[in-house]
């Protein structure tokens, strides 16, 4: 019985982690159009910063090395992490945001990614290098003092309830004026700047706040993997958000928890549970990676907009004024055109 | 006229790319309250003066004052934020949002587009929204687009856009309006319809316009001033049937807008 729950509470942990990841890329690409193909490595260092922020100083004769160690209680660690993504977003939105758009963003955030991927794996005193930084502590566990199993429960509430946070933060964005600016800039934005839009700050508020919301996630995954190497955040992870997404559906948190499901859950984390056939170690992971990528094309052949498609927006109806003017038919115009029709 | 009646001023205003000269010296006023056309043949460099008005390009060299202010060089959003709201020559809805929300997008300095005023304090936008929702649900009325509100914009018929593009740049309350072509690609009826529009806008809301147009019918019965544009330069300004009494204008129209000095210099 413990064994079952546990399994199920690791899978829920691992939707929730998802799901704060896809509401991150959401607002960058779903509302904002910011093609961000490193969403992972601000999850890298929300978890990283959040990591070394809770653990104690680096021993220097233990072989592991890595900066800061402040021994934060975790609710800091946690705003550490997720303000150290913040300002990564921001050096690379400053990069990325001032003058590029579309396809030529996406390479340089892919490139950024690969510079901070290059660094981390080759600095032995940022992070431990290839490392990475183990025995994070996880929070509360030390006081609880509860088994396995229901400490991953514990853990899944407290998972539970950041991703509701998140998912509150992304709506009510989405549904402000700041979200509706957002997603006109995603559909032109040369006319937003027409209009008066100050496109770069905006743009680089998505990015960031995307980052921030990624960042969480990623301290959320330290804690509960208790390490975090290079290894586990390559340009792969990324596309898995990316999956899910636009499996889901873009422009949708609903289609983010939906597709973080399909993708992430179903396909991502299920298969790892499969035992491996020992002749070929390699055959499941690269099972799923394909069947990812196919799941992707279906969706983008047979329903591009998402399993839940991006809402239309709706205002309460505002009745028109009395003696206010009649809509004018569109066709057909009078010989003398009167257009005007008051 | 005096100085103080012109919106617009434009002075000289030079750009090249590479070896073409788009802009040669270009000058020309705006009077307060006027339809003002701009025409010229193809390749006069209509475009890219509106562009350099606009803020999207910078001139070379030369002066754009707006309203007393020297907007010359001023990114887009900084010209647009000081009243003057131009169009684009094709129709550049938001095609993904609906059209209610296409206009809800145009008014300026909206409390809500702050981040720390959607997280912390959501109450104070909203009774702006309000008004902007009440305002562009009369907006969309007087166009004749109350019925279109909730559908995409992307789904509107080449007519309902170039309405819908005129409506956007209401929202937005401009005191300077420029439309790059306004009339293109549209039927006869419709051109009857926007033009009623534009005339009701300068009347009732004492807006400026500054127009590019080719139907030079429109620009007859619409525009209290035109502004003739060859190669880069101002070529005349007056009513259209001081216009047509000019053999200069009607040349450049004729032998595609090259002046016989520019011709002459090879």
């Amino acid at each position: 019985m413990g064994v079952v729950l546990g399994y199920v509470a690791t899978l829920g942990v691992y939707f929730c982690v998802y799901n704060i990841f896809a509401f991150g890329l959401n607002i960058q690409f779903g509302y904002a159009g910011i093609l961000d193909f490193t969403v992972i490595t601000f999850m890298a260092m929300g978890g990283y910063m959040a990591g070394v922020a809770a653990l104690g100083p680096s021993q220097p004769g233990s072989g592991i090395y890595y900066i800061l160690g402040l021994s934060l209680p975790w609710p800091v660690a946690l705003l550490v992490g997720a303000a150290a993504a913040g300002a990564l977003g921001y050096l690379v939105g400053l990069i990325a945001l001032r003058r590029l758009r579309s396809d030529y963003l996406a390479i340089v955030t892919l490139a950024a990614g690969s510079i901070v991927l290059g660094i981390v794996s080759n600095s032995n005193s940022l992070f431990d290098g290839s490392e990475g930084l183990v025995g994070v502590p996880q929070p509360m566990n030390g006081v609880l003092k509860l088994t396995p199993n229901a400490y991953t429960v514990f853990f899944l509430g407290l998972c539970a309830v950041i991703m509701v946070i998140c998912w509150l933060v992304a709506n009510r964005i989405y549904r402000s004026p700041l979200g509706r600016t957002m997603r006109a800039i995603r559909e032109d934005l040369d006319v937003a700047e027409a209009y008066g839009k100050r496109t770069f700050r905006i743009r680089m508020t998505a990015m960031v706040i995307g980052c921030v919301i990624v960042g969480i996630g990623g301290v959320l995954t330290i804690w509960f993997v208790t390490a975090l190497a290079p290894a586990g955040w390559g340009t792969s992870e990324t596309f898995v958000v990316w999956a899910a997404l636009i499996v889901g559906g873009r422009g949708n948190n609903l289609g983010a928890v939906v597709g973080s499901f399909l993708v992430a859950v179903l396909f991502n984390e299920a298969t790892r549970f499969i035992p491996a056939i020992s002749s070929l170690p390699n055959l499941i992971p690269e099972v799923r990676n394909m069947s990812i990528g196919a799941l992707v094309i279906l969706t983008l052949w047979f329903r591009p907009q998402g399993v839940v498609a991006e809402r239309k927006a709706r205002f309460f109806e505002v009745p028109l004024r009395t003696g206010s003017l009649e809509p004018v038919p569109m066709v057909p115009a009078p010989a003398t055109g009167s257009g005007a029709a008051q | 006229m005096s100085e103080k009646n012109e919106i617009l001023e434009v002075r000289d205003l030079r750009r090249s790319f590479g070896g073409v000269q788009a802009l040669r010296g270009c000058s020309f006023g705006v009077r307060r309250g006027t339809i003002t056309a701009l025409i010229g043949p193809n390749g006069a460099g209509k475009t890219t003066l509106v562009d350099a008005v606009a803020g999207a390009r910078r001139p070379q060299s030369g002066r754009v004052v707006f309203d007393g202010h020297d907007i010359t060089g001023l990114p887009c959003h900084k010209v647009a934020l000081s009243g003057l709201i131009r169009t684009f020559q094709i129709s550049r809805e938001y095609p993904a949002m609906t059209v209610l929300e296409n206009l809800m997008v145009s008014p300026q300095r909206q409390s809500g587009e702050r981040l720390s005023t959607v997280l912390l304090r959501p109450s104070r936008f909203r009774a702006e929204e309000r008004q902007h929702l009440v305002r562009a649900v009369e907006v969309l009325a007087e166009f004749g687009l109350y019925e279109k509100r909730n559908d995409y914009a992307r789904d509107l018929s080449g007519g309902q856009k170039r309405l819908l593009e005129l409506a956007r740049a209401v929202m937005a309350d401009p005191r300077l309006l420029v439309l790059d072509e306004p009339m293109a690609g549209i039927n006869p009826a419709l051109v009857d319809r926007l033009a009623e529009h534009i005339v009701r806008l300068r009347d009732e809301r004492g807006t400026t316009f500054l127009m590019v147009e080719h139907n030079l019918d429109v620009v007859e019965r619409l525009c209290d001033e035109v502004v003739v544009m060859a190669v880069g330069q101002t070529l005349a300004t007056g009513t259209m049937a001081e216009l047509r009494a000019n053999a200069e204008v009607v040349a450049a129209y004729l032998t595609g807008g090259v002046p016989a000095d520019v011709r002459a210099q090879g």
